[in-house]
């Protein structure tokens, strides 16, 4: 018992942060702040597949775009209960992203790069032109709030599940880390010739991580759906997946608590640049990027354990 | 009959675009294996110092056209100095050169929606708007220049990889770059002149289709993946495979286009599907790579 809650304090103490930041927050700063942690739970599973497992994917938002229609469309559209909507839509995004891992996943580096863009724009080509059923290049919108086993999720309510999603998602990945398979997929990322030989299935790695960290965006996309009840084709394009891949580098890629201080950190400065340079912080986030790639190899992590070394903290090795 | 030789025209027309952008992707990839996605974002470029050029000094084509060329090849070669060139000197990541070209893409874009907005800018066509016919083959007087350039420029990189030595001297380094630093060959220069041929040939790609659709900080987005999807057809070994893989791209756009029971809009997945088909089935492409000769 004793162990078990010293296991469970560290989650309890960040979900209890993230919540009275979400009970102290008010109007516009707590839409910033859902919004953000909807964004840091999509990166995490973005740097699953992309840092962890080397695959550089930019199929994944469009799981996160399957996940908010495919909610949005059973569960609002087709006025299915929220739990078989939610259930069908995971089904769905299980089914999908195993058909595109399974042809796609042989290709290595920019090439499944190039193989998942294409896949990206054709869903978003189909997103545009699927006419009443997915409203289209409008999207969908104005819908209500869901119910859930009766309770009305909305406000304050709301932002608990999204904190809950958050934390599940991390947990999962983080128990996936730790485990053989994770221990796999860092191999197969890191040297897929020299894990085939040590006798794990490179192939299925491969796949099996793609389809598991698809699935996990395609949950994060149902969270989103109901942020400002509003999806649209044009949210789950490319933009979207340069933000979280800008915020994986520039975080450090490969780790969770790298990546969280991207989302952190790259939210905060785009919401104080905005207001000084406009729109110009895109052409700001590009140069931080390049800056990232140049000089901080591992990431603005890398540079907290930097400082936690000559503090003498015993930096924890990456 | 008419019909036929029109569509031949402007097959040569989308085709003789996307050729270059796939020898610009090409002239990058065979030295070094890096994939040079903000290609379409050089070719913007080069359609906004072309409008400044010709539409704004008012400077005569034969004055502009060679600016366009060397500004973005310049630009080009200042990030591979800048970022690539310090990236494999340090023997980073195979994957971190194409990283910090897909931030360098953002960093494009917006600097140019910065200097040229983001209306659509007018690139005066350097024959007007007048129409040409050959025999039976007529198009617009911008169709014909494209497609003359485009065979003037293909003909340029073939003499150069088939008949001079600094051609033979890059496809020793794209077959094994270091048994080519062996013979002497400097690849720091190598890989720094093949990236500002590679802007070069992207700004004039840039240059040649903003007459067509007027010239926007978002014009590069199609040319980047037609180009690419041209050069998985035609395959990778090659220059030949660049035009080949360019021209059955544009005949089956326009035939999908002109034949096909589909809306218009649907036609914008067939690049897509082709470059899906290309990667999985036939990741060498149609033409494969010239064998090492004796």
């Amino acid at each position: 018992m004793r162990r078990a809650l010293r296991a469970a304090a560290p989650w309890l103490v960040a979900a209890a942060a993230l919540v009275a930041l979400a009970l102290v927050l008010r109007g516009y700063h707590a839409d910033i702040y859902r919004k953000m942690l909807v964004t840091a739970t999509l990166a995490l599973s973005f740097n699953y597949l992309f840092g962890v497992a080397k695959q550089l994917a930019f199929s994944h938002v469009s799981f996160f775009g399957l996940g908010a229609y495919g909610v949005t469309i059973l569960g609002v559209m087709q006025h299915w209960p929220m739990a078989p909507a939610i259930l069908a839509t995971l089904v769905v995004a299980v089914v999908l992203s195993l058909a595109v891992a399974i042809p796609t996943t042989r290709l290595e580096g920019f090439y499944l790069g190039l193989a998942t863009f294409a896949v990206a724009q054709l869903f978003t080509i189909a997103l545009r032109q699927g006419g009443d059923f997915t409203g289209g290049p409008d999207g969908l919108h104005g819908y209500a709030a869901p119910t859930l086993f009766g309770i009305e999720l909305s406000g304050r309510r709301y932002t608990i599940v999204i904190i809950a999603v958050l934390i599940a998602t991390f947990a999962v990945l983080r128990n996936l880390e730790l485990s053989y398979f994770g221990r796999a997929c860092r191999a197969v990322g890191d040297n897929s010739r020299a894990a085939a030989a040590m006798g794990i299935d490179v192939a299925r790695t491969r796949i099996l991580v793609f389809v598991v960290t698809s699935t996990l965006a395609a949950v994060a996309g149902m969270v989103y759906a109901f942020l400002d009840n509003y999806v649209n084709p044009n949210v789950f394009d490319f933009d979207l997946m340069f933000l979280i891949f800008f915020m994986t580098i520039v975080g450090g890629s490969g780790r969770q608590s790298g990546v969280l201080l991207g989302v952190v950190v790259l939210t905060l400065l785009s919401e104080s640049l905005s207001e000084v340079v406009g729109s110009h912080s895109v052409l700001i986030y590009g140069v931080i990027v390049v800056i990232a790639i140049l000089f901080w190899p591992s990431g603005l992590i890398g540079l907290v354990d930097v400082v936690r070394a000559r503090l003498g903290w015993g930096a924890r090795a990456p | 009959m008419r019909d036929f030789c029109e569509l031949i025209v402007s097959v040569g027309e989308g085709g003789g675009i996307y050729a270059l952008a796939a020898l610009a992707y090409l002239l990058v990839l065979r030295p070094t294996g890096i994939v040079n996605f903000a290609i379409g974002e050089l070719a913007t470029l080069g359609a906004f110092v072309g409008v400044a050029a010709l539409a704004w000094a008012k400077l005569p084509y034969m004055v502009g056209l060679p600016l366009v060329v060397f500004t973005v090849g310049l630009i080009s070669l200042l990030t591979e100095r800048l970022t690539v060139h310090r990236l494999i000197a340090r023997n980073a990541p195979v994957l971190s050169p194409v990283l910090v070209l897909l931030a360098m893409l953002t960093i494009y874009r917006q600097a140019g929606a910065s200097i040229f907005g983001t209306a659509n800018l007018f690139s005066p066509p350097p024959f007007g708007f007048s129409r040409i016919a050959i025999g039976p083959f007529a198009g617009a007087s911008q169709s014909f220049l494209i497609i003359a350039v485009t065979a003037v420029v293909f003909a340029a990189a073939w003499l150069f990889f088939e008949r001079t030595i600094w051609g033979k001297a890059f496809e020793a380094i794209a077959i094994d770059r270091f048994a080519a630093a062996l013979m002497g060959i400097n690849l720091s220069v190598a890989i720094m002149l093949s990236f500002a041929a590679g802007g070069a040939v992207a700004g004039l790609a840039g240059l040649l289709q903003s007459p067509l659709t007027s010239a926007s900080y978002l014009m590069g987005f199609p040319i980047a993946i037609k180009g690419f999807t041209a050069l998985m057809i035609g395959g990778v070994g090659r220059v030949e495979g660049a035009l080949v893989g360019a021209l059955l791209l544009s005949l089956t756009e326009k035939l999908v286009l002109r034949y096909a029971p589909i809306p218009a809009s649907y036609a914008l997945a067939v690049p897509f599907l082709l470059l899906i088909l290309f990667l999985i089935l036939k990741p060498r492409g149609l033409l494969a790579a010239g064998e090492v000769r004796e």
